[in-house]
Protein backbone atom coordinates (compact mmCIF):
# COMPACT_ATOMS: atom_id res chain seq x y z
CA UNK A 1 0.00 0.00 0.00
CA UNK A 2 1.38 3.34 -1.00
CA UNK A 3 1.70 5.77 1.88
CA UNK A 4 -0.70 8.34 0.49
CA UNK A 5 -0.34 10.63 3.47
CA UNK A 6 3.31 10.97 2.59
CA UNK A 7 2.58 11.40 -1.13
CA UNK A 8 0.14 14.19 -0.45
CA UNK A 9 2.64 15.96 1.76
CA UNK A 10 5.29 15.49 -0.88
CA UNK A 11 3.09 17.03 -3.53
CA UNK A 12 2.32 20.01 -1.34
CA UNK A 13 5.98 20.47 -0.40
CA UNK A 14 7.19 20.14 -3.98
CA UNK A 15 4.70 22.54 -5.49
CA UNK A 16 5.24 25.16 -2.81
CA UNK A 17 8.55 26.35 -4.30
CA UNK A 18 7.88 25.32 -7.87
CA UNK A 19 9.17 28.59 -9.31
CA UNK A 20 12.54 28.32 -7.54
CA UNK A 21 13.25 24.61 -7.85
CA UNK A 22 11.96 24.25 -11.41
CA UNK A 23 10.27 20.95 -10.60
CA UNK A 24 6.61 20.32 -10.02
CA UNK A 25 4.38 17.29 -9.61
CA UNK A 26 0.75 16.97 -10.62
CA UNK A 27 -1.69 14.10 -10.64
CA UNK A 28 -1.52 12.33 -13.94
CA UNK A 29 -4.13 13.60 -16.36
CA UNK A 30 -7.24 14.68 -14.58
CA UNK A 31 -7.46 11.54 -12.53
CA UNK A 32 -7.30 11.31 -8.77
CA UNK A 33 -4.92 8.38 -8.55
CA UNK A 34 -2.17 9.33 -6.16
CA UNK A 35 0.00 6.47 -7.40
CA UNK A 36 0.14 7.82 -10.96
CA UNK A 37 1.68 11.26 -11.12
CA UNK A 38 3.13 13.56 -13.69
CA UNK A 39 6.32 15.46 -12.96
CA UNK A 40 7.74 18.46 -14.78
CA UNK A 41 11.32 19.68 -14.77
CA UNK A 42 12.83 22.64 -16.55
CA UNK A 43 15.98 22.15 -18.59
CA UNK A 44 19.04 23.29 -16.66
CA UNK A 45 20.77 26.48 -17.78
CA UNK A 46 23.98 26.29 -19.86
CA UNK A 47 22.99 22.91 -21.29
CA UNK A 48 21.40 21.97 -24.62
CA UNK A 49 18.23 21.36 -22.62
CA UNK A 50 17.94 25.00 -21.51
CA UNK A 51 14.52 26.48 -22.07
CA UNK A 52 12.82 23.12 -22.38
CA UNK A 53 10.13 21.73 -20.14
CA UNK A 54 10.29 17.97 -19.67
CA UNK A 55 7.37 15.82 -18.68
CA UNK A 56 8.05 12.74 -16.59
CA UNK A 57 5.57 10.00 -15.92
CA UNK A 58 5.74 8.86 -12.29
CA UNK A 59 4.24 5.63 -11.02
CA UNK A 60 4.45 4.79 -7.37
CA UNK A 61 4.83 1.10 -6.57
CA UNK A 62 3.00 -0.54 -3.69
CA UNK A 63 6.03 -0.33 -1.48
CA UNK A 64 6.68 3.37 -1.94
CA UNK A 65 8.57 5.02 -0.23
CA UNK A 66 10.50 1.85 0.57
CA UNK A 67 10.68 1.05 -3.12
CA UNK A 68 11.76 3.62 -5.71
CA UNK A 69 9.19 5.40 -7.84
CA UNK A 70 9.10 4.37 -11.50
CA UNK A 71 9.98 7.37 -13.64
CA UNK A 72 10.08 7.72 -17.37
CA UNK A 73 10.49 10.71 -19.68
CA UNK A 74 7.36 11.45 -21.66
CA UNK A 75 9.09 14.28 -23.50
CA UNK A 76 11.66 13.00 -25.97
CA UNK A 77 15.21 13.81 -24.85
CA UNK A 78 18.58 13.32 -26.55
CA UNK A 79 20.69 12.22 -23.58
CA UNK A 80 23.13 9.31 -23.02
CA UNK A 81 21.30 8.13 -19.90
CA UNK A 82 17.76 8.51 -21.24
CA UNK A 83 16.35 6.27 -23.90
CA UNK A 84 15.63 8.21 -27.07
CA UNK A 85 13.04 5.53 -27.89
CA UNK A 86 10.90 5.25 -24.76
CA UNK A 87 12.26 7.76 -22.26
CA UNK A 88 13.54 5.13 -19.83
CA UNK A 89 15.98 6.59 -17.34
CA UNK A 90 19.25 5.10 -16.16
CA UNK A 91 19.81 6.61 -12.77
CA UNK A 92 21.04 4.74 -9.74
CA UNK A 93 18.77 6.42 -7.24
CA UNK A 94 15.77 5.19 -9.20
CA UNK A 95 17.12 1.66 -8.90
CA UNK A 96 19.40 0.16 -6.29
CA UNK A 97 20.49 3.42 -4.71
CA UNK A 98 17.00 4.54 -3.83
CA UNK A 99 16.50 5.48 -0.21
CA UNK A 100 13.17 6.04 1.50
CA UNK A 101 14.62 9.29 2.74
CA UNK A 102 14.51 10.54 -0.84
CA UNK A 103 11.34 12.07 -2.17
CA UNK A 104 9.74 12.60 -5.55
CA UNK A 105 11.07 16.13 -5.49
CA UNK A 106 14.64 15.06 -4.81
CA UNK A 107 14.32 12.41 -7.50
CA UNK A 108 13.14 15.01 -10.00
CA UNK A 109 15.96 17.31 -8.96
CA UNK A 110 18.34 14.41 -9.53
CA UNK A 111 16.94 14.04 -13.03
CA UNK A 112 17.56 17.73 -13.57
CA UNK A 113 21.13 17.21 -12.43
CA UNK A 114 21.43 14.23 -14.74
CA UNK A 115 20.49 16.44 -17.70
CA UNK A 116 23.33 18.79 -16.88
CA UNK A 117 25.84 16.02 -16.08
CA UNK A 118 25.46 13.02 -18.46
CA UNK A 119 27.18 9.75 -17.58
CA UNK A 120 28.18 8.27 -20.99
CA UNK A 121 30.09 5.44 -19.27
CA UNK A 122 26.87 3.98 -17.90
CA UNK A 123 24.55 4.64 -20.81
CA UNK A 124 20.89 3.92 -21.28
CA UNK A 125 20.97 4.78 -24.98
CA UNK A 126 24.14 3.42 -26.59
CA UNK A 127 23.80 5.45 -29.78
CA UNK A 128 23.55 8.73 -27.91
CA UNK A 129 26.40 7.72 -25.63
CA UNK A 130 28.62 6.91 -28.62
CA UNK A 131 27.83 10.27 -30.18
CA UNK A 132 28.49 12.04 -26.88
CA UNK A 133 31.92 10.41 -26.61
CA UNK A 134 33.00 10.63 -30.27
CA UNK A 135 31.33 13.75 -31.61
CA UNK A 136 30.39 16.06 -28.80
CA UNK A 137 29.45 18.94 -31.12
CA UNK A 138 26.96 16.85 -33.04
CA UNK A 139 25.57 15.55 -29.75
CA UNK A 140 25.09 19.14 -28.54
CA UNK A 141 23.37 20.11 -31.77
CA UNK A 142 21.04 17.12 -31.71
CA UNK A 143 20.18 17.58 -28.05
CA UNK A 144 19.44 21.26 -28.63
CA UNK A 145 17.34 20.42 -31.64
CA UNK A 146 15.34 17.81 -29.71
CA UNK A 147 14.79 20.30 -26.92
CA UNK A 148 13.55 22.90 -29.40
CA UNK A 149 11.36 20.37 -31.11
CA UNK A 150 9.86 18.37 -28.26
CA UNK A 151 10.39 20.28 -25.03
CA UNK A 152 9.10 23.69 -26.05
CA UNK A 153 5.58 22.76 -27.02
CA UNK A 154 4.08 25.65 -25.20
CA UNK A 155 6.05 28.26 -27.15
CA UNK A 156 5.73 26.65 -30.57
CA UNK A 157 2.36 25.50 -31.78
CA UNK A 158 1.88 22.02 -33.20
CA UNK A 159 1.27 23.32 -36.69
CA UNK A 160 4.46 25.34 -36.67
CA UNK A 161 6.33 22.28 -35.48
CA UNK A 162 4.92 20.20 -38.28
CA UNK A 163 5.89 22.93 -40.72
CA UNK A 164 9.40 22.96 -39.27
CA UNK A 165 9.73 19.21 -39.58
CA UNK A 166 8.54 19.28 -43.14
CA UNK B 1 -20.63 20.10 42.29
CA UNK B 2 -20.85 22.24 45.34
CA UNK B 3 -23.70 24.24 44.00
CA UNK B 4 -25.51 21.04 43.09
CA UNK B 5 -25.26 19.68 46.56
CA UNK B 6 -26.61 22.90 47.91
CA UNK B 7 -29.46 23.17 45.46
CA UNK B 8 -30.64 19.62 45.90
CA UNK B 9 -30.62 19.81 49.62
CA UNK B 10 -32.55 22.91 50.66
CA UNK B 11 -35.03 23.10 47.76
CA UNK B 12 -37.66 20.73 49.19
CA UNK B 13 -37.05 22.03 52.62
CA UNK B 14 -37.92 25.52 51.54
CA UNK B 15 -41.36 24.47 50.36
CA UNK B 16 -42.13 23.12 53.78
CA UNK B 17 -40.67 26.24 55.30
CA UNK B 18 -42.93 28.35 53.21
CA UNK B 19 -45.97 26.53 54.57
CA UNK B 20 -44.76 27.08 58.10
CA UNK B 21 -43.41 30.52 57.49
CA UNK B 22 -44.82 32.16 60.54
CA UNK B 23 -43.70 29.48 62.87
CA UNK B 24 -40.27 29.42 61.42
CA UNK B 25 -39.92 33.16 61.63
CA UNK B 26 -40.84 33.03 65.26
CA UNK B 27 -38.46 30.19 65.91
CA UNK B 28 -35.83 32.03 63.98
CA UNK B 29 -36.18 35.12 66.10
CA UNK B 30 -36.02 33.10 69.25
CA UNK B 31 -32.87 31.39 68.21
CA UNK B 32 -31.27 34.34 66.59
CA UNK B 33 -29.58 35.74 69.64
CA UNK B 34 -28.06 32.42 70.48
CA UNK B 35 -26.97 31.89 66.91
CA UNK B 36 -25.45 35.32 66.60
CA UNK B 37 -23.39 34.58 69.64
CA UNK B 38 -22.31 31.29 68.17
CA UNK B 39 -21.60 32.95 64.91
CA UNK B 40 -19.30 35.45 66.57
CA UNK B 41 -17.48 32.58 68.13
CA UNK B 42 -17.36 30.76 64.83
CA UNK B 43 -16.11 33.77 62.90
CA UNK B 44 -13.24 34.15 65.30
CA UNK B 45 -12.37 30.54 64.63
CA UNK B 46 -12.81 31.13 60.93
CA UNK B 47 -10.31 33.96 60.91
CA UNK B 48 -7.72 31.59 62.21
CA UNK B 49 -8.65 29.03 59.62
CA UNK B 50 -9.29 31.47 56.83
CA UNK B 51 -6.76 29.75 54.66
CA UNK B 52 -8.40 26.38 54.78
CA UNK B 53 -11.93 27.62 54.42
CA UNK B 54 -11.09 29.72 51.45
CA UNK B 55 -10.18 26.65 49.51
CA UNK B 56 -13.12 24.86 51.04
CA UNK B 57 -15.55 27.53 49.94
CA UNK B 58 -14.29 27.53 46.40
CA UNK B 59 -15.16 23.92 46.01
CA UNK B 60 -11.62 22.78 45.43
CA UNK B 61 -12.35 19.63 47.38
CA UNK B 62 -15.78 18.50 46.34
CA UNK B 63 -15.81 14.93 47.66
CA UNK B 64 -16.72 15.85 51.27
CA UNK B 65 -19.75 17.77 50.03
CA UNK B 66 -20.88 14.92 47.88
CA UNK B 67 -20.63 12.65 50.84
CA UNK B 68 -22.53 15.10 52.97
CA UNK B 69 -25.21 15.42 50.39
CA UNK B 70 -25.76 11.68 50.35
CA UNK B 71 -25.65 11.56 54.09
CA UNK B 72 -28.19 14.30 54.32
CA UNK B 73 -30.53 12.66 51.85
CA UNK B 74 -30.44 9.53 53.90
CA UNK B 75 -31.02 11.36 57.09
CA UNK B 76 -33.86 13.34 55.54
CA UNK B 77 -35.57 10.13 54.64
CA UNK B 78 -35.06 8.58 58.04
CA UNK B 79 -35.71 11.47 60.29
CA UNK B 80 -38.40 13.36 58.50
CA UNK B 81 -40.07 14.61 61.61
CA UNK B 82 -36.83 15.67 63.17
CA UNK B 83 -35.51 17.36 60.08
CA UNK B 84 -38.53 19.62 59.82
CA UNK B 85 -37.61 21.25 63.00
CA UNK B 86 -34.02 21.43 61.98
CA UNK B 87 -34.89 22.93 58.64
CA UNK B 88 -36.47 25.74 60.52
CA UNK B 89 -33.31 26.01 62.42
CA UNK B 90 -31.39 25.98 59.20
CA UNK B 91 -33.49 28.72 57.70
CA UNK B 92 -32.81 30.74 60.78
CA UNK B 93 -29.13 30.17 60.18
CA UNK B 94 -29.54 31.72 56.81
CA UNK B 95 -31.46 34.62 58.19
CA UNK B 96 -28.76 35.26 60.63
CA UNK B 97 -26.14 34.82 57.95
CA UNK B 98 -27.74 37.35 55.74
CA UNK B 99 -28.37 39.81 58.48
CA UNK B 100 -24.88 39.56 59.70
CA UNK B 101 -23.75 40.10 56.15
CA UNK B 102 -25.81 43.21 55.96
CA UNK B 103 -24.64 44.45 59.29
CA UNK B 104 -21.09 43.39 58.81
CA UNK B 105 -18.94 46.30 59.89
CA UNK B 106 -16.05 45.35 57.64
CA UNK B 107 -18.10 46.20 54.60
CA UNK B 108 -18.97 44.51 51.41
CA UNK B 109 -15.56 43.05 50.74
CA UNK B 110 -15.50 41.00 53.88
CA UNK B 111 -19.21 40.34 53.51
CA UNK B 112 -18.74 38.74 50.16
CA UNK B 113 -16.08 36.56 51.61
CA UNK B 114 -18.26 35.64 54.54
CA UNK B 115 -21.01 34.52 52.26
CA UNK B 116 -18.56 32.41 50.43
CA UNK B 117 -17.52 30.68 53.59
CA UNK B 118 -20.92 30.42 55.16
CA UNK B 119 -22.96 28.69 52.53
CA UNK B 120 -21.06 25.48 52.30
CA UNK B 121 -20.55 25.63 55.98
CA UNK B 122 -24.28 25.94 56.64
CA UNK B 123 -25.11 23.07 54.37
CA UNK B 124 -22.56 20.87 56.02
CA UNK B 125 -23.68 22.11 59.36
CA UNK B 126 -27.25 21.11 58.68
CA UNK B 127 -26.17 17.71 57.55
CA UNK B 128 -24.43 17.32 60.84
CA UNK B 129 -27.30 18.69 62.82
CA UNK B 130 -29.64 16.05 61.49
CA UNK B 131 -27.50 13.38 63.05
CA UNK B 132 -25.87 15.01 66.01
CA UNK B 133 -28.00 18.02 66.74
CA UNK B 134 -25.02 20.35 66.61
CA UNK B 135 -25.04 23.25 64.26
CA UNK B 136 -21.96 25.35 63.61
CA UNK B 137 -19.83 23.17 65.76
CA UNK B 138 -20.55 20.51 63.20
CA UNK B 139 -19.39 22.62 60.34
CA UNK B 140 -16.22 23.58 62.13
CA UNK B 141 -15.32 20.00 62.77
CA UNK B 142 -16.06 19.29 59.15
CA UNK B 143 -13.54 21.84 58.09
CA UNK B 144 -11.01 20.31 60.37
CA UNK B 145 -11.53 17.05 58.59
CA UNK B 146 -10.78 18.80 55.35
CA UNK B 147 -7.40 19.95 56.53
CA UNK B 148 -5.66 16.71 55.67
CA UNK B 149 -7.27 16.73 52.31
CA UNK B 150 -6.05 20.23 51.67
CA UNK B 151 -2.52 19.31 52.59
CA UNK B 152 -2.67 16.54 50.05
CA UNK B 153 -3.85 18.91 47.41
CA UNK B 154 -1.03 21.22 48.16
CA UNK B 155 1.40 18.35 47.91
CA UNK B 156 0.00 17.54 44.51
CA UNK B 157 0.29 21.17 43.59
CA UNK B 158 3.94 21.11 44.53
CA UNK B 159 4.41 17.96 42.52
CA UNK B 160 2.97 19.73 39.54
CA UNK B 161 5.16 22.74 40.13
CA UNK B 162 6.56 22.53 36.64
CA UNK B 163 3.19 23.29 35.16
CA UNK B 164 2.37 25.84 37.79
CA UNK B 165 5.47 27.82 37.03
CA UNK B 166 4.56 27.87 33.43
CA UNK B 167 1.05 29.08 34.14
CA UNK B 168 1.81 31.41 36.98
CA UNK B 169 2.64 34.55 35.03
CA UNK B 170 -0.46 34.25 32.90
CA UNK B 171 -2.87 32.80 35.36
CA UNK B 172 -3.14 35.75 37.72
CA UNK B 173 -5.18 38.20 35.68
CA UNK B 174 -7.38 35.80 33.68
CA UNK B 175 -7.85 33.20 36.38
CA UNK B 176 -9.09 35.46 39.14
CA UNK B 177 -12.35 36.36 37.47
CA UNK B 178 -12.98 32.63 37.51
CA UNK B 179 -13.52 32.65 41.24
CA UNK B 180 -16.49 35.01 41.19
CA UNK B 181 -18.16 32.90 38.53
CA UNK B 182 -17.85 29.89 40.75
CA UNK B 183 -19.02 31.94 43.71
CA UNK B 184 -22.13 33.37 42.19
CA UNK B 185 -22.99 30.02 40.71
CA UNK B 186 -22.81 28.29 44.01
CA UNK B 187 -24.66 31.00 45.87
CA UNK B 188 -27.48 31.91 43.57
CA UNK B 189 -29.65 28.87 44.23
CA UNK B 190 -29.75 29.34 47.99
CA UNK B 191 -30.46 33.03 47.61
CA UNK B 192 -33.49 32.27 45.45
CA UNK B 193 -34.83 30.15 48.25
CA UNK B 194 -34.50 33.05 50.62
CA UNK B 195 -36.63 35.01 48.25
CA UNK B 196 -39.43 32.61 49.07
CA UNK B 197 -38.98 33.52 52.69
CA UNK B 198 -39.78 37.18 52.09
CA UNK B 199 -36.15 38.17 52.26
CA UNK B 200 -36.03 39.07 48.62
CA UNK B 201 -34.64 42.60 48.73
CA UNK B 202 -31.89 41.68 51.13
CA UNK B 203 -30.87 38.69 49.08
CA UNK B 204 -30.69 40.56 45.87
CA UNK B 205 -28.64 43.14 47.58
CA UNK B 206 -26.16 40.58 48.79
CA UNK B 207 -26.15 38.75 45.59
CA UNK B 208 -25.42 41.75 43.45
CA UNK B 209 -22.80 42.75 45.90
CA UNK B 210 -21.22 39.35 45.67
CA UNK B 211 -21.17 39.78 41.93
CA UNK B 212 -19.85 43.33 42.07
CA UNK B 213 -17.16 42.62 44.64
CA UNK B 214 -16.51 39.32 43.12
CA UNK B 215 -13.12 39.04 44.76
CA UNK B 216 -13.15 38.52 48.44
CA UNK B 217 -9.71 39.94 48.79
CA UNK B 218 -7.56 41.16 46.03
CA UNK B 219 -4.09 39.65 46.36
CA UNK B 220 -2.62 42.99 47.39
CA UNK B 221 -5.47 43.97 49.69
CA UNK B 222 -4.34 45.24 53.07
CA UNK B 223 -7.32 43.56 54.78
CA UNK B 224 -6.43 40.23 53.31
CA UNK B 225 -5.53 37.81 56.11
CA UNK B 226 -2.00 36.52 56.08
CA UNK B 227 -3.20 32.98 56.45
CA UNK B 228 -4.97 32.95 53.08
CA UNK B 229 -3.17 30.82 50.53
CA UNK B 230 -1.51 32.26 47.52
CA UNK B 231 -4.42 32.91 45.19
CA UNK B 232 -2.43 32.68 42.04
CA UNK B 233 -1.11 29.30 43.07
CA UNK B 234 -4.58 28.16 43.92
CA UNK B 235 -5.95 29.30 40.59
CA UNK B 236 -3.25 27.77 38.55
CA UNK B 237 -3.81 24.61 40.51
CA UNK B 238 -7.52 24.53 39.84
CA UNK B 239 -6.72 25.02 36.20
CA UNK B 240 -4.49 22.01 36.43
CA UNK B 241 -7.13 19.87 38.02
CA UNK B 242 -9.47 20.79 35.20
CA UNK B 243 -6.80 19.96 32.69
CA UNK B 244 -5.92 16.61 34.21
CA UNK B 245 -9.35 15.10 34.20
CA UNK B 246 -9.17 13.81 30.65
CA UNK B 247 -6.82 11.56 28.77
CA UNK B 248 -6.27 14.23 26.18
CA UNK B 249 -5.20 16.56 28.92
CA UNK B 250 -2.65 14.06 30.13
CA UNK B 251 -1.17 14.00 26.70
CA UNK B 252 -1.35 17.72 26.57
CA UNK B 253 0.57 17.89 29.82
CA UNK B 254 3.19 15.53 28.47
CA UNK B 255 3.54 17.45 25.26
CA UNK B 256 3.87 20.71 27.10
CA UNK B 257 6.93 19.31 28.85
CA UNK B 258 8.42 17.74 25.76
CA UNK B 259 9.62 19.98 23.02
CA UNK B 260 7.60 19.74 19.82
CA UNK B 261 8.56 16.56 17.96
CA UNK B 262 9.99 16.62 14.50
CA UNK B 263 8.52 14.23 11.99
CA UNK B 264 9.90 10.99 10.60
CA UNK B 265 11.56 11.71 7.24
CA UNK B 266 10.15 8.48 5.81
CA UNK B 267 6.49 8.47 6.76
CA UNK B 268 6.29 12.18 7.71
CA UNK B 269 4.50 11.32 10.94
CA UNK B 270 5.48 12.92 14.20
CA UNK B 271 8.29 11.27 16.10
CA UNK B 272 7.20 10.41 19.61
CA UNK B 273 9.51 10.42 22.59
CA UNK B 274 10.74 6.89 22.02
CA UNK B 275 11.30 7.53 18.34
CA UNK B 276 13.26 10.68 18.95
CA UNK B 277 15.55 8.90 21.43
CA UNK B 278 16.06 6.07 18.93
CA UNK B 279 19.33 6.34 17.03
CA UNK B 280 19.73 3.24 14.88
CA UNK B 281 22.69 4.36 12.76
CA UNK B 282 25.99 6.00 13.54
CA UNK B 283 25.32 8.55 10.78
CA UNK B 284 22.70 10.11 13.04
CA UNK B 285 19.78 9.58 10.73
CA UNK B 286 16.66 9.31 12.82
CA UNK B 287 13.44 7.69 11.81
CA UNK B 288 10.42 6.23 13.53
CA UNK B 289 10.50 2.65 14.75
CA UNK B 290 7.92 1.52 12.24
CA UNK B 291 9.87 2.70 9.24
CA UNK B 292 13.03 1.26 10.80
CA UNK B 293 11.35 -2.07 11.19
CA UNK B 294 10.07 -1.97 7.64
CA UNK B 295 13.58 -1.27 6.37
CA UNK B 296 15.00 -4.12 8.44
CA UNK B 297 12.51 -6.43 6.77
CA UNK B 298 13.83 -5.35 3.38
CA UNK B 299 17.48 -4.57 2.65
CA UNK B 300 18.23 -3.20 6.10
CA UNK B 301 20.21 -0.19 4.96
CA UNK B 302 20.08 3.20 6.63
CA UNK B 303 18.12 5.65 4.47
CA UNK B 304 20.51 8.40 5.44
CA UNK B 305 23.87 6.85 4.52
CA UNK B 306 22.86 3.61 2.73
CA UNK B 307 25.09 1.65 5.08
CA UNK B 308 23.84 -1.66 6.42
CA UNK B 309 22.21 -1.21 9.80
CA UNK B 310 24.25 -2.55 12.69
CA UNK B 311 22.13 -5.48 13.87
CA UNK B 312 23.11 -4.93 17.51
CA UNK B 313 21.77 -1.40 17.46
CA UNK B 314 18.64 -2.57 15.78
CA UNK B 315 18.12 -5.25 18.39
CA UNK B 316 18.67 -2.81 21.14
CA UNK B 317 15.88 -0.67 19.83
CA UNK B 318 13.46 -3.45 19.15
CA UNK B 319 14.13 -5.93 21.91
CA UNK B 320 14.05 -3.44 24.70
CA UNK B 321 17.55 -3.76 26.14
CA UNK B 322 17.64 -0.03 26.72
CA UNK B 323 13.91 0.30 26.52
CA UNK B 324 13.08 0.09 30.23
CA UNK B 325 15.32 3.07 30.87
CA UNK B 326 13.62 4.96 28.13
CA UNK B 327 10.28 4.00 29.53
CA UNK B 328 11.21 5.32 32.92
CA UNK B 329 12.21 8.62 31.40
CA UNK B 330 9.22 8.88 29.19
CA UNK B 331 6.11 9.93 31.00
CA UNK B 332 4.01 9.45 27.90
CA UNK B 333 5.03 5.82 27.82
CA UNK B 334 4.19 5.41 31.48
CA UNK B 335 0.73 6.76 30.80
CA UNK B 336 0.61 4.50 27.82
CA UNK B 337 1.34 1.41 29.86
CA UNK B 338 -1.39 2.32 32.32
CA UNK B 339 -3.85 2.94 29.52
CA UNK B 340 -2.79 -0.23 27.82
CA UNK B 341 -3.34 -2.32 30.93
CA UNK B 342 -6.78 -0.82 31.23
CA UNK B 343 -7.68 -1.62 27.66
CA UNK B 344 -6.23 -5.08 27.33
CA UNK B 345 -9.56 -6.66 28.19
CA UNK B 346 -11.29 -4.87 25.39
CA UNK B 347 -9.05 -5.92 22.53
CA UNK B 348 -8.81 -9.10 20.58
CA UNK B 349 -7.40 -12.40 21.76
CA UNK B 350 -4.25 -12.50 19.73
CA UNK B 351 -3.42 -9.13 21.14
CA UNK B 352 -3.86 -10.48 24.64
CA UNK B 353 -1.60 -13.40 23.82
CA UNK B 354 1.13 -11.13 22.67
CA UNK B 355 0.93 -9.31 26.00
CA UNK B 356 0.95 -12.48 28.05
CA UNK B 357 4.03 -11.68 30.11
CA UNK B 358 5.73 -8.51 31.13
CA UNK B 359 8.94 -8.89 29.17
CA UNK B 360 6.98 -9.25 26.04
CA UNK B 361 4.76 -6.46 27.23
CA UNK B 362 7.62 -4.03 27.33
CA UNK B 363 8.66 -5.10 23.88
CA UNK B 364 5.23 -4.73 22.46
CA UNK B 365 4.77 -1.41 24.08
CA UNK B 366 7.23 -0.01 21.60
CA UNK B 367 4.71 -0.58 18.92
CA UNK B 368 1.88 1.29 20.51
CA UNK B 369 1.62 4.86 19.48
CA UNK B 370 -0.76 7.62 20.11
CA UNK B 371 -2.24 8.77 16.84
CA UNK B 372 -2.01 12.41 17.84
CA UNK B 373 -5.71 13.14 18.03
CA UNK B 374 -6.42 12.17 21.62
CA UNK B 375 -9.12 9.68 20.74
CA UNK B 376 -7.35 6.57 19.60
CA UNK B 377 -4.15 4.61 19.72
CA UNK B 378 -2.43 2.95 16.87
CA UNK B 379 -1.27 -0.55 17.71
CA UNK B 380 1.38 -2.20 15.65
CA UNK B 381 1.96 -5.88 15.92
CA UNK B 382 5.56 -7.00 15.86
CA UNK B 383 6.57 -9.31 13.08
CA UNK B 384 3.63 -8.44 10.90
CA UNK B 385 3.69 -4.65 10.76
CA UNK B 386 -0.05 -4.33 11.00
CA UNK B 387 -1.45 -0.97 11.93
CA UNK B 388 -4.78 -0.58 13.56
CA UNK B 389 -6.43 1.75 15.98
CA UNK B 390 -7.67 1.05 19.46
CA UNK B 391 -10.24 3.50 20.62
CA UNK B 392 -10.31 3.64 24.38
Amino acid sequence: MVDFARVQKELADCNRDMAISGVSIMLHGNGNDLSHLSGTITGPLATPYEGGTFQIDIRLPEGYPFEPPKMQFVTKVWHPNISSQNGAICLDILKDQWSPALTLKTALLSLQALLSAPEPDDPQDAVVAQQYLRDYQTFMGTARYWTETFAKRSSIGTEEKVQKLL
Amino acid sequence: MVSDSIVNGPAPAILKDFAKKKRSNRTAKLKQCKLDARREQWLSQVKNKGCKEESNGEGVSPPPYLRQNDERKRSLNKLETRTRGEENERSSFRDSDLESLENSPSGSILGANDSRKDRPGSSSGSSRSSSSGGCYSGSVSEEEEDDGCLDDWEAVADALAADDKRHQPNSKPPAEPKTPVGLTDSHEPPSKTYGAESLKPECHGTNSRVAANSLAWSPDDACRPQSLPNLSKLHSFTMNTEGHCGRGAVIWACRSIISPPSSCPICFEDLDLTDSSFLPCSCGFRLCLFCHKRILEADGRCPGCRKQYDPSIGDMGVNGVVLPIRLARSCSMVFLSVLLLSCINSVSDWFKDSFSFLGKFVKELMLLRHDGHGSGWKVYETGRSIKYRVNL
